[in-house]
């Protein structure tokens, strides 16, 4: 594993205030994929999505009951702690529940300077179209208002340009992993995970070096089971870890954070700001955005697409989406002859006993195949 | 206190029953003249187009408060968790998932139980656990399904890009609804709809009023009364039952006749009843106390206008969801401390409920809100509104207990 991304991404918020002070940019925090980074960038404005994991959970209990999912009560003890205090703002789209009740508790308590809270549509017909422009455009003004700047449509072309490229890279690299090359997931995650948390433009040339290393190694392949990774907000590197260690190879994934956001490209040859709705509108769906013939057809695709041997579900505990979906979706790879497991996180839970002797009964499973 | 009969003092309640029996005889009669049967969520603003086409509307949602009273929802319950559902999901979609796929082909159900759908209209907004119950019914029932969304924004917020995304998702229903009864829409059948509602919703608005006056007319556990803003909207049934209650309070009121012969404190609710134990709203009497408002009773309610009636039921569905829940906590606490003035209230009573995040999410800022901005105290227990295991009897009464002391000590009672 390459510790590049992962030393990028501990080192992230010293970076965005340094561009902060240096650049005189703003940061702006973000809450879901679904909020449009592209025009945050336009507006010269670093998207700082917030993730992770607080050393003291407990500070959220003030604001937070424990029966929220702990991404939630982690980002908001994150943020009573002052971890977040650099940020100028914050940014939400609707998405789930839980995460809208964070932003409202957020945005009370912390008092950031900009807030404003998306509600892109749910289906894809022409109506969802035009009111999603609207809806954008809504919060184009709001950035205006805050900024003092006016929109550009060329620096939106612009800042479309740079994070189709981005995704694109990131996407290859999805895609040489399959082909054999030895990339560890872990490093796809952080890959992943700095482009949500740092300047795009910053990126762009260390995900080639990094595509251009790994097209080098491509080989027959790691004779690993290939896993398919679903679930909401997972930043459980120890268990991520614990699988390519155990006899797992994961190849893909149906996370917040992974190929669902990289898959598709913004169409550079139309309005860029109707070709940035469309994408949101169109990409696969989330949990909390989808129906279930929408997730069971992405979850074969992907199934598909990767050659995969076996789904870990990893859900969090009192997510209503996933925790939903879950049956639906079992049901649907027990038809079809794929093994599946499923861990529940529960609050700092992470790599316990549990969690492991569940993950090695079930290669043991996967073996005696 | 064993969850039993609620205490309930007005005399609508005997004709509050027989409307309760005729909505479900409604349906099940539709059924069986071969008239479509939807199933149909929350969305506040659908059912004035529902009656307006002569379609007997079922709510999912509505039947299991039923189920919690009658007590089939630990049965219901047991359905949804043996097909691998969390026990953490939403008790409303716990009951109604395993009604739909197991629960409703039981013998002698009370009511006869609900008629299976022969459409369904699912949709991308409200809570999760309500999108998430639809796309299993969806799943499940083999018949004709409407995807349709509304956008998630506060009510605050809302401009007009929101009102005609919900008005066109309006009119695509109205076209759904023309193939599925072979019958056309008449907006003047709408019109009137719209007119029973707002007519329906002013005397809500005049009859909770009336609840400011000391002593209390009637109390939350009276609450059973909002079945008719539930699913009566949009007839004269709503009408005529409201206007049967508002003169039996007036009249309880000129006699100076409260719930109780002594009120001596004046509460607040905050979330969803426990449906299983509404006797819960009698505890407080025995301190002579009184729940006199709540936030829940409040979101059924809004004005329309009969001239505009598809942007009326759009605007109507739009607000049904970000009312009661977190989509805005800045207009939740605008209507808390509205009604902790208005009610006279002397102390708040936060059911943090397991079974609705989104109700719940905010409720330690309206703690802070009331303590710091009207000086009013408050309390929180923790609870379920649909599952009586996740309800400590013994906590609330300790919790309760010393709170209710120090609400009369503070009164110098």
């Amino acid at each position: 594993m390459s510790t590049k991304f992962k030393d990028l991404y501990d080192r992230h918020i010293e970076m965005i205030q340094e561009e902060q002070r240096k650049n005189e940019r703003l940061a702006i925090g973000t809450l879901c994929s679904y909020v449009p980074v592209e025009i945050l960038h336009a507006f010269n404005i670093l998207p700082v999505r917030l993730w992770g994991q607080s050393e003291d959970i407990s500070q959220a209990d003030a604001l937070l009951q424990i029966y929220i999912c702990p991404p939630a009560r982690h980002i908001m003890a994150l943020g009573l702690a002052g971890h977040y205090d650099f940020l100028d703002g914050i940014v939400h789209s609707y998405t789930c529940d839980a995460t809208c009740g964070l932003f409202n508790i957020w945005c009370r308590n912390l008092k950031p300077k900009f807030s404003f809270l998306l509600s892109p549509p749910y289906i894809d017909i022409d109506e969802a179209i035009e009111y999603s422009l609207a809806e954008h455009r809504g919060f184009i003004t709001a950035l205006e208002n805050f900024t003092k700047k006016r929109f550009s449509v060329d620096r939106l072309r612009r800042s479309i340009n740079l994070y189709n490229e981005a995704r694109a890279y990131i996407k290859e690299i999805y895609d040489v992993k399959h082909r054999g090359a030895p990339v560890s997931y872990l490093d796809i995650y952080y890959i992943n995970l700095c482009l949500q948390v740092l300047p795009v433009e910053m990126l762009i040339s260390l995900y080639q070096d990094y595509l251009l290393a790994a097209k080098e190694m491509v080989s027959k392949g790691s004779g690993k089971y290939r896993i398919l990774l679903s679930g909401s907000v997972i930043s459980d590197v120890d268990i991520m870890g614990l699988i390519e260690q155990r006899g797992g190879d994961i190849v893909v994934d149906d996370t917040c954070l992974g190929f669902r956001l990289v898959q598709d490209r913004i169409n550079e040859d139309e309005d860029p700001l109707t070709a940035l709705v469309k994408y949101y509108l169109r990409r696969p769906p989330c949990s909390s955005r989808a129906d279930f013939p929408a997730r069971k057809n992405h979850v074969l695709e992907m199934i598909s697409l990767f050659d995969v041997d076996a789904v870990i579900f990893m859900h969090q505990k009192f997510c209503d989406p996933h925790l939903s979906d879950h049956p639906f979706l079992k049901k649907v790879l027990d038809e079809k002859g794929i093994p599946q497991m499923q861990l529940e996180l529960e609050e700092e839970e992470g790599l316990t006993g549990q969690v492991q002797t569940r993950l090695e009964s079930f290669f043991e499973i996967l073996e005696g195949k | 206190m064993e969850a039993g009969k609620t205490r309930k003092r007005l005399k609508a309640n005997k004709a509050l029953r027989e409307i309760i029996t005729q909505f479900y005889a409604d349906s099940h009669r539709a059924k069986a003249e071969g008239r479509p049967v939807g199933w149909i969520p929350p969305m506040n603003g659908l059912i004035e187009l529902f009656y307006a086409m002569d379609i007997a509307p079922v709510f999912p949602e509505n039947w299991a408060p039923v189920c919690a009273a009658i007590g089939t929802n630990k049965k219901n319950f047991e359905y949804t968790a043996k097909r691998g559902f969390s026990g953490d999901l939403c008790g409303y979609f716990r009951n109604n998932v395993g009604y739909a796929l197991e629960g409703i082909n039981e013998e002698n159900q009370p009511l006869d139980g609900l008629p299976e759908p022969d459409f369904l209209i699912s949709f991308g907004a409200g809570c999760i656990p309500t999108m998430k119950t639809f796309q299993v019914l969806c799943d499940h029932f083999d018949v004709p399904v409407l995807r349709a969304d509304l956008p998630q924004v506060a009510m605050e917020d809302i401009k007009e890009h929101h009102i005609q995304y919900a008005v066109a998702q309006m009119k695509r229903l109205i076209r759904f609804l023309e193939e599925i009864t072979g019958k056309k829409f008449d907006i003047d059948r709408l019109r009137q709809a719209v007119a029973y509602t707002d007519e329906a919703c002013r005397l809500w608005d005049e009859l909770m009023s009336k609840r400011s006056t000391i002593p209390a007319p009637f109390s939350a556990a009276e609450l059973g009364i909002m079945f008719v803003m539930v699913t009566r909207h949009g007839t004269e049934i709503a009408v005529n039952f409201l206007k049967g209650v508002l003169q039996e309070v007036n009249e309880k009121i000129a006699r100076g006749e409260g719930v109780i012969p002594n009120e001596k404190l004046r509460l607040f609710w905050d979330n969803i009843p426990l449906w299983y134990n509404m006797k819960l709203f009698n505890y407080f009497e025995k301190w002579d106390a009184v729940v006199v408002a709540e936030t829940y009773s409040a979101a059924w309610s809004l004005r329309m206008d009969p001239n505009k009636p598809l942007e009326s039921i759009a605007y109507k569905t739009l607000v049904s969801y970000p009312l009661v829940s977190c989509v805005s906590l800045h207009k939740r606490l605008e209507l808390i401390v509205k009604a902790i003035r208005a009610y006279k209230i002397d102390g708040a009573i936060l059911h943090s409920n397991r079974s609705c995040k989104p109700i719940s999410m905010g409720q330690m800022d309206i703690q802070k809100v009331l303590a710091e901005e009207l000086s009013v105290p408050s309390v929180m227990f923790d609870g379920d509104h649909m599952d009586g295991e996740k309800f400590s009897m013994a906590q609330f009464q300790t919790r309760i207990d010393a709170f209710m002391e120090m609400l009369l000590a503070k009164k110098d009672y």
